[in-house]
């Protein structure tokens, strides 16, 4: 039972898989859709001080003391801290979950998040555009095709490989269900099919979803993006070595 | 060579995750050498019915059940059971699983599933190492004659995305570590385990890098055995 709590947690947070949705909790009008719209811009923001520090708490200090570390202002992300071992620490918003995740406006998200050096460089480029996109006041439909135009063009990077991201902070808040977060590994992959790496089967550690939407229902445009898979793996330690109790719903 | 490092490295690891501080310490006094020699080959053979079972304990039953079953022969891996799903699994003797001291215990078994990339390109590798020490070729001539088939390409180069389950409850790790922790292994051409960031103070990844057969193997511990149950 508890493994399947661990599984649905993770499912509906950031990154999420469509067959759960319904069992998240009612909240606000309609319990499918708590953020219909976006926040005022200053929900999503933070004191600069605390973001680097939040940010730097996704992976152990002896990565993340030598990344660079970028935070969200109102036209997008900038450094705060420029780095020596090509990794880059930030805080993800709400928006950075697939198109039609539910949570997409949840203005209390607060992902904290360590990339190595391949996902800092072909993953986060697609997280500055979107979010640049976004705060420029874009709707999800010309964000959409505003990112398709750029990958189009090839101003957006193909993904590399051996790409890690890691998401071990005590302090991130990734979803309004469970325990609003837990300590994970992600890995990027071109693939589509979950089953190269047994992912989304009972009792797998692994866990799989689609990096742009959770299904392409609401926005069928998603279909002609490039395949991009993000493959979880729920570690048992915070990045200050503490070890993580397990989640409850 | 390249298991003693990923043992060494894995079982510090691992002890360190999991407090095993006297494997580490056991793994670390490898000077003497308590298994000089190549056992019986019975003693390294199990009952058909017996190994396919834990085989199938390396990964969850959604994935082993649909798995192809390698058993050990007298002269080589063999199909125990056809496969559909792509995934391969196996029971690793000493000579591929455990560190130098242990390379001939012949009461090590080490449950491995490997998913369909890794099964096409790193598995070729722990089969034909097998079939070489079942001839009766000593440790050195088998990581020469692996170390040629790689540069020579006949045994392929490391697929995108190739990986393993090791989260068998079961088993036998070796005298220095008897028991492994579940956890998950990715296979990678060489790459600069830094990359990962692995083997740093706090990581959950650990890694090994061996030049000579252009392999990284990271490893990823896990919080639950293949039966759901936790880690504890």
């Amino acid at each position: 039972m508890k493994r399947n709590q661990t599984h649905k947690m993770f499912l509906v947070a950031f990154t999420f898989a469509a067959t759960l949705i319904a069992a998240q909790p009612a909240a606000a009008q309609d319990p499918k859709q708590p953020y219909p719209t976006m926040a005022a811009v200053d929900q999503y923001l933070m004191d600069r001080d605390a973001e680097i520090t939040l940010a730097r708490s996704a992976a152990p200090d002896a990565i993340s003391r030598n990344a660079s570390v970028i935070v969200l202002t109102r036209h997008g992300y900038e450094t705060a801290v420029q780095g020596t071992n090509g990794w880059v620490c930030w805080v993800g918003r709400g928006w950075m979950a697939m198109f039609d995740h539910p949570e997409f406006w949840n203005p209390k998200v607060r992902a904290a998040d360590c990339l190595n050096p391949p996902a800092a460089r072909s993953v986060l480029p697609y997280a500055y555009k979107r979010t640049e996109l976004i705060l420029a006041g874009r709707s999800k439909l010309e964000v959409i095709a505003a990112m398709k135009a750029a990958i189009d063009k090839k101003e957006l990077p193909a993904l590399e490989q051996g790409t890690v991201s890691y998401m071990m902070s005590k302090a991130s808040y990734l979803t309004d269900s469970g325990d609003h977060n837990g300590p994970h590994l992600m890995f990027f992959q071109t693939d589509k099919n979950d089953a190269t790496w047994g992912a989304n089967l009972t009792n797998s550690p692994v866990l799989s979803v689609n990096y742009w939407c959770l299904s392409a229902d609401l926005y069928p445009q998603l279909k002609t993006f490039p395949p991009m898979s993000v493959f979880l793996v729920v570690v048992d330690k915070w990045s200050d070595g503490t070890v993580a109790a397990m989640h409850q719903e | 060579m390249r298991k003693k490092k990923v043992g060494a490295i894995a079982i510090k690891g691992f002890a360190l995750l999991v407090v095993l501080g006297t494997a580490y310490q056991a793994i670390t006094q490898d000077a003497t050498t308590p298994y000089p020699n190549m056992a019986p080959i019975e003693q390294y053979l199990m009952g058909r019915t017996a190994e396919i079972a834990l085989a199938r304990t390396a990964a969850p039953e959604s994935i082993s059940r649909d798995a192809e079953v390698l058993i050990l022969g007298r002269h080589g891996f063999e199909t125990g059971v056809k496969g559909k799903n792509g995934f391969v699994c196996i029971v690793e003797r000493s000579w591929t699983s455990a560190p130098d001291a242990e390379f001939w215990n012949p009461k090590v078994r080490t449950p491995i599933c490997y998913n369909p990339g890794a099964a096409h390109s790193y598995l070729p590798r722990t089969i034909k190492r097998t079939d070489l020490v079942l001839a009766g070729r000593t440790k050195a001539q088998t990581d020469e004659t692996i170390v040629a088939a790689v540069n020579t390409k006949e045994l392929p180069v490391i697929e995108t995305g190739a990986m393993c389950y090791m989260l068998s409850k079961q088993g036998y790790g070796g005298d220095s570590i008897k028991h492994w922790p579940p956890h998950l292994m990715f296979y990678f051409s060489q790459t600069d385990p830094a990359i990962w960031g692995a083997n740093l103070p706090g990581s959950p990844i650990l890694a090994s890098s061996d030049a000579s057969e252009h392999l990284t193997e990271f490893v990823v511990a896990v919080q639950r055995w293949s039966d759901g149950s936790e880690n504890r």
